[in-house]
């Protein structure tokens, strides 16, 4: 085993949690606060930022990271890396997507499923044991390393980037716990994928029963549909 | 939150550099650390395997240990070893069970008695070097290692009940005067939750020791934890795959055979569970349950240098008296055995609980919870066979 310090642990907790709430207020804020106050519609995301590093710096039981950190101890690095990375979004204005890809979601709602079955004592793998062998986390790091570049050329960056923020931090510093599996995945991580898995289900559901009703009512019409987008220009 | 959606064009060249960066910097990060880190093996230290004849014990002294003032409530107590032989309890106490004035205490043995108490962790001082919030302190463990650093392990909840407990590793460096936090002991991914200590530390050749833990919420299983003579853990095994097993009490019975005895959490016909390790504790086994009644309480077992077994346990058959009795039996092969003294017995709805067992030199050192007030010490010397008449 290889454990981080507990003093890095402790700056980890204030800098990861005041990741995961500024992106989390970002979604929110800027449709709200401008209804608010008109006047600061233009420095929402400044006012989001600044307030939250403050709040997270306070000292002891008056930072939110010290209560949030005594019930859910630490945010994967995975979900700061996806915060970090929405955050980035958010600040330059680019077109964010709250829920997860469903791949990134179906592969994190599977491993979480087998990971806390075993960790309930449902099964009896030690999966969670092993995150902390040199050996294991050696090859998976790089492995997990090698599928964010992986997911970035398959334009999939939101995902890659935020494991590659991930997989560095367990790589260089072992956080947040010194367990593979504790940088990969959290349960908000695994709720945030469950969701964003059910999401799409029911978005791919809809889709497909509008389609088919469309095909159904339409189908008669639809050759003569076509021809007047194409005489139209439109193709 | 949110996340970007997928990019419409290839990354382009400065991105490239940047993930071939970081995947050459997470390589050579991964091999450094590898490369460094040593198979850890560490089995108990090799132990007499010629049965040796039974022994007989004789109470010394047993008095109380002094409470601190004003404060109703006591229990879990644990023993180590001080480096110039003195002995250190530690116990919990305050005005109720996970009341939020509940701490650990410690008290010195020297020279015959038990010095006054003191404190040596509250949930304001763990909170504040650990620099999250703790909302409840439970069952102490301790350990001295060979250089005479005192580690003491603290049950500490996180919100919620025992269920929502993790494990704070501590140091002291002055005899226990005063304990410094080193971490909470990562041991579940779900939110590190619901692991505890209760039973004492096993010894291992080359200076470390196991911890014994285990998972208590819904299904309850038994785990260990392998330190380096550096108290820094090194491995993380569950001990078989049973799912109402707690509290595990592990002890060496040959230089390759361990076995774990486990207080039961099945509500009807509950006996000690145990399970058994044939390559020095890396993989294990549940094995059948014992016939020797436990009515969901805690158990010790020693092994004394002369090799015998030594198991102290409550002996209750029904909800009134489970906790009632402090039984001692011994085994020379931990298959049988032979009940051998009542340490305390009491009358129905009588606390006598959560017992502790430690060796100095030719006595056996017992604390227990007497009546959720206070911690009981009895000194018995130990007679070998062949010393007696």
């Amino acid at each position: 085993m290889s454990l981080p310090e507990l003093s890095l642990q402790i700056i980890y907790a204030r800098l990861a949690w005041g990741l995961v709430a500024a992106s989390m207020l970002l979604s929110v804020l800027p449709a709200l606060l401008p209804k608010l106050f008109p006047a600061l519609a233009q420095r929402t995301k400044l006012i989001v930022a600044v307030t939250v590093a403050l709040v997270m710096v306070l000292p002891g039981a008056a930072s939110p990271a010290y209560w949030l950190t005594l019930v859910f101890q630490y945010p994967s690095g995975l979900l700061t890396g996806y915060s970090l990375v929405a955050l980035c979004a958010r600040w330059n204005e680019k077109p964010v997507d709250f829920l997860l890809h469903p791949a990134f979601a179906l592969l994190l709602t599977v491993l979480g499923v087998v990971l806390y079955l075993d960790a309930f004592g449902v099964l009896a793998l030690g999966l969670y044991y092993h995150g902390f062998d040199a050996d294991a986390s050696a090859v998976l790091a790089v492995t997990a390393a090698l599928a964010g570049v992986a997911a970035i050329w398959l334009r999939f960056g939101a995902g890659g980037a935020a494991l590659l923020t991930g997989v560095l931090l367990f790589s260089l510093l072992r956080l947040p716990t010194g367990n593979l599996w504790d940088a990969l995945l959290d349960p908000l991580l695994w709720a945030w994928a469950l969701a964003s898995l059910i999401a799409a289900a029911c978005r791919y559901y809809i889709a497909s029963k509008a389609g088919s009703q469309v095909q159904h009512t339409v189908a008669p019409d639809a050759e003569p549909e076509l021809a007047q987008t194409r005489a139209g220009g439109m193709e | 939150m949110g996340v970007l959606r997928p990019l419409i064009q290839r990354p382009g060249k400065l991105a490239v550099f940047a993930c071939i960066a970081v995947v050459a910097t997470v390589a050579l990060a991964e091999g450094v650390r590898w490369s460094r880190s040593a198979p850890h093996h560490a089995k108990p230290e090799a132990v007499q395997t010629v049965a040796p004849p039974p022994v007989t014990l004789t109470e010394v002294s047993r008095a109380i240990i002094p409470m601190p003032k004003g404060v109703p409530s006591a229990h879990a107590s644990a023993l180590a070893q001080l480096p110039h032989g003195d002995l250190i309890s530690f116990w919990w106490a305050g005005s109720r069970e996970s009341g939020p004035d509940v701490q650990v205490y410690a008290s010195r043995w020297s020279k015959g008695r038990w010095s006054d108490n003191w404190v040596v962790a509250s949930r304001d001082s763990l909170g504040a070097a650990l620099g999250h919030g703790v909302r409840r302190i439970g069952n102490p463990v301790a350990w001295t290692g060979a250089d005479g650093t005192v580690h003491l392990y603290v049950v500490a909840t996180g919100l919620g009940g025992w269920a929502a407990s993790r494990v704070v590793q501590l140091q002291s460096t002055d005899e226990g005067a005063t304990f410094k936090v080193r971490r909470v002991l990562p041991m579940s991914p779900v939110f590190n939750t619901s692991v505890l200590v209760r039973s004492s530390p096993v010894e291992l050749a080359g200076g470390g020791w196991w911890l014994p833990v285990y998972f208590e919420i819904g299904h309850k299983y038994p785990m260990l934890v392998s330190f380096d003579a550096h108290g820094d853990p090194q491995r993380l095994t569950r001990i078989g795959a049973r799912t109402r097993s707690l509290q595990p009490t592990l002890v060496p019975v040959s230089n390759t055979e361990v076995r774990a005895w486990m207080r039961d959490a099945t509500k009807d016909n509950s006996v000690v569970q145990q399970a058994v390790s044939h390559d020095g504790g890396f993989t294990w086994e549940d094995m059948g349950p014992t016939t020797i009644r436990n009515l969901g309480t805690s158990l010790a077992v020693l092994r004394l240098d002369s090799g015998n077994l030594l198991m102290l346990r409550n002996d209750g058959t029904n909800p009134e008296t489970a906790r009632s009795t402090l039984t001692l039996s011994q085994s020379t092969d931990g298959q049988t055995w032979q009940e051998v003294t009542d340490i305390v017995s009491g009358q129905p709805g009588d606390e006598f609980s959560y017992p502790a067992m430690y060796q100095l030199g030719d006595e056996l050192h017992i604390t227990y919870t007497y009546q959720r007030r206070a911690i009981a010490h009895h000194r018995m010397k130990i007679h070998l066979a062949k010393d007696l008449p």
